[in-house]
């Protein structure tokens, strides 16, 4: 497919590692200063920083969001949403104390409502951060409805254990296929058809590596328990084992899962075409294991402080693999009508605090 | 302002396109002409904005005020006179967050007081509900001891003591949970809860007397309904502060604001359980001895210290209480066979 037309790589970030971190470090202090009031502005200085490093065929990319935009999002969120939410809770609550069935009921209710709004709040919140993203002075957008994408979510996660977890790369695609359908440039939008017929072979081999180690320890584990119920005491050899187990797992699940994610983003790369260009990601194995792990050291040992430099590598591992295949007619594109919404992200930043650098 | 005639890059901000086009100077702004001398814009040096250099350093980027999605990219340019730099510092943010900042704190030392006109104005109806919901989950989980002599005994004590309450209070349910806490808790509309480890504990009627007083005050000045509002208070401040609404932040701040706003509630339930033992005749040397046999249980020392427990140390509580005693020499609060009746209420020999 690539030699049809020569693909190219239009994408490059020249963000340094060092001003993201320093960014980082005042963000911290100054939300402490400020009872953490300034976490909205301190993530849109990192989203500046972030966006601004992207250059798409040689143009940057800008960040035009605000801080204030941010926190009376964050305010109406907690208005609208939050404070209702947390009167049924401590009624649902109230009424369990008092053993109330009605409860039960109401609490059953409340826990798939509240996740079915962090679902919903994540898509608003895609639709504000791709309205204030622009190339070239032209803005991104997104159309499809919040409550939609949120019913697609549940019905996913409803289906996920009653197929032991089979559905997963089929229901994983057709959310991005959601998604990256509803997303535009301009008056644009972008297609995506990927389909997840070639993952399920890799989906199958990881599934069986977690489902064999996670016997194998629950084995090892009623091995132990009922030979320290014979002897009354603890097994000592058995505490060495405890890394080789981790190290096992990170061996034994690790691999295969990242081997089926690498295809899964491929797919998902492969099937989206922007106004007659095809785009393609070359995301291997090995590279997205190096990616995730040190990531995970880096918010590990940061405490989650250095997130922004986990955004940065997640941003510069994107443009590099990210590949074109043809050029869009740019000159067709115009500037939508909509300019998305007046505050963001309020709904996630409320039900979801850890949520986004 | 440009040097001089340069070359560069043009997006109009109504399509996705790139021109190349040329930059004349002129005394008052600059000229964007396309390749073919076309006059495309003219922008004027007073709606210039610099939009800092391309990353990667190969020109400097310009917008106009007066075209905002308008985009213009100089190659290889230097600025001879400063333009108007992007984010110029703004007053307005951190106005907004020393205001916000303000509101917070404002908040949280205005909660214990605003808990307490909340807890004023709820219904006594509802507030019994609140705490008969409560006990019935209290007594799901332990036995409830009910003896006909032992609960007339108690009863008799509690109307004697609650008799100094103001009146729409003074019907005071009491339970006892079969329990080895060596404890006695208030809930909202005037329930009281007592475990059985205290009346293990207790010594003389006058001990018990002197607690069930302890908790009655905090019946009398609603403190057990205004802790349930504080404690929801403190976890939507915790929750507005942080951001974090899974609500381990919010408990874990409830937790601990709990123990430090209860302290004051607990010195004014022991200066109140004086006045109650006082006009009920019933001497407050029981209340004290009582406190210093909760100091040895609890091995000399709190667990915790004074500013992180609920309760203030049982040491300089006793003293405190000892400074204020009655003098007068008065009958025990219960007679013998009364006193034994509540001693077995749930079952136990004494």
């Amino acid at each position: 497919m690539q030699s049809r037309i020569q693909a190219s790589r239009p994408f490059r970030h020249h963000g340094g590692t060092g001003a993201m971190i320093a960014v980082a470090l005042v963000n911290l202090a100054l939300s402490i200063a400020t009872l953490s009031i300034w976490r909205f502005w301190g993530r849109t200085k990192v989203r500046r920083l972030l966006w601004s490093g992207v250059t798409a065929w040689d143009d940057p990319v800008e960040y035009t969001g605000t801080g204030g935009e941010l926190f009376k999002g964050f305010l109406v969120a907690l208005v609208v949403i939050y404070l209702p939410l947390l009167g049924l809770y401590t009624w649902a609550q109230a009424l369990v104390v008092s053993g109330d069935p009605l409860g039960t009921i109401l609490l059953s209710v409340l826990y798939p409502l509240t996740v079915f709004l962090i679902a919903a709040g994540a898509y608003r919140a895609r639709r504000y951060q791709l309205s204030r993203t622009l190339w070239r002075g032209i803005r991104g957008g997104q159309t499809g409805s919040a409550w939609g994408y949120a019913l697609r979510s549940m019905a996913v996660w409803l289906l996920l254990p009653l197929t032991l977890g089979w559905v997963w790369p089929w229901g994983e695609m057709w959310l991005a296929r959601y998604r990256l359908d509803n997303t535009c440039f301009g008056d644009r939008r972008f297609c995506c058809d990927a389909g997840v017929a070639g993952l399920y072979g890799r989906f199958a081999v990881a599934w069986l590596c977690i489902m064999a180690y996670v016997g194998l320890v629950s084995l090892l584990f009623v091995q132990t328990f009922l030979d320290s119920m014979q002897t009354g005491e603890l097994d000592e050899a058995a505490a060495p084992m405890i890394p080789v187990m981790l190290l096992g797992a990170v061996i034994v699940m690790t691999l295969p899962w990242a081997w089926y994610r690498a295809g899964f983003y491929r797919a998902m790369a492969g099937g989206t075409t922007f106004e007659g260009a095809r785009f393609s990601a070359q995301v291997t194995t090995w590279t997205l294991i190096r990616l995730s792990i040190g990531n995970g050291l880096i918010s590990l040992f940061s405490l989650g402080v250095l997130r922004p430099w986990v955004a940065l590598r997640i941003f510069r591992f994107a443009c590099g693999v990210l590949a074109v295949d043809g050029v869009p007619d740019f000159a067709g594109i115009r500037q939508g009508w909509d300019k998305g919404p007046k505050t963001g992200e309020g709904m996630v930043s409320v039900l979801d605090g850890v949520g986004e650098f | 302002m440009l040097s001089d005639d340069r070359s560069g890059r043009f997006n109009d901000g109504k399509s996705a396109a790139s021109r190349k086009v040329r930059l004349w100077s002129l005394a008052d702004g600059v000229e964007i002409r396309g390749e073919d001398g076309f006059l495309i814009a003219v922008w004027k040096t007073a709606d210039l904005v610099d939009d800092g250099e391309l990353p990667g350093g190969k020109g400097l980027r310009m917008r106009c005020k007066a075209e905002p999605d308008a985009r213009l990219t100089v190659e290889a340019a230097v600025f001879v006179r400063p333009v108007a730099k992007r984010g110029t510092f703004h007053w307005r943010i951190p106005a907004a967050m020393a205001l916000g900042v303000a509101v917070l704190v404002g908040l949280y030392l205005a909660l214990p007081n605003l808990a307490r006109q909340i807890a004023l104005v709820v219904p006594l109806e509802t507030e019994r509900g609140w705490g008969n919901q409560i006990a019935a989950g209290f007594e799901r989980q332990m036995r409830a001891c009910r003896t006909p002599e032992g609960n007339e005994a108690l009863t008799r004590l509690v109307e004697r003591l609650a008799a100094g309450l103001p009146p729409e209070r003074r019907a005071v349910n009491l339970r006892v949970l079969d329990n080895a806490a060596v404890n006695a808790i208030a809930l909202p509309g005037a329930e009281i809860i007592v475990f059985r480890g205290l009346l293990d504990q207790a010594g003389d009627p006058d001990e018990l007397a002197g607690v069930l007083a302890h908790e009655l005050t905090h019946v009398g000045e609603r403190h057990p309904a205004a802790n349930l509002i504080r404690g929801i208070g403190v976890g939507v401040l915790a929750t507005m502060i942080t951001g974090d609404a899974s609500g381990m932040v919010a408990s874990g701040a409830a937790t601990v604001m709990a123990a430090a706003y209860t302290r004051d509630d607990e010195a004014a339930a022991d200066r109140g359980a004086l006045r109650l033992l006082k006009q009920a005749g019933i001497g407050s040397a029981g209340f004290a001895t009582f406190f210093r046999r909760l100091e040895v249980l609890e091995g000399g020392k709190g667990l915790l210290p004074a500013w992180l427990s609920t309760h203030p140390e049982t040491a300089s509580r006793a003293a405190a209480i000892d400074a204020a005693a009655d003098p007068r020499k008065l009958p025990p609060s219960l007679r013998d066979a009364e006193w034994r009746a509540v001693k077995s209420i749930c079952g136990k020999a004494v």
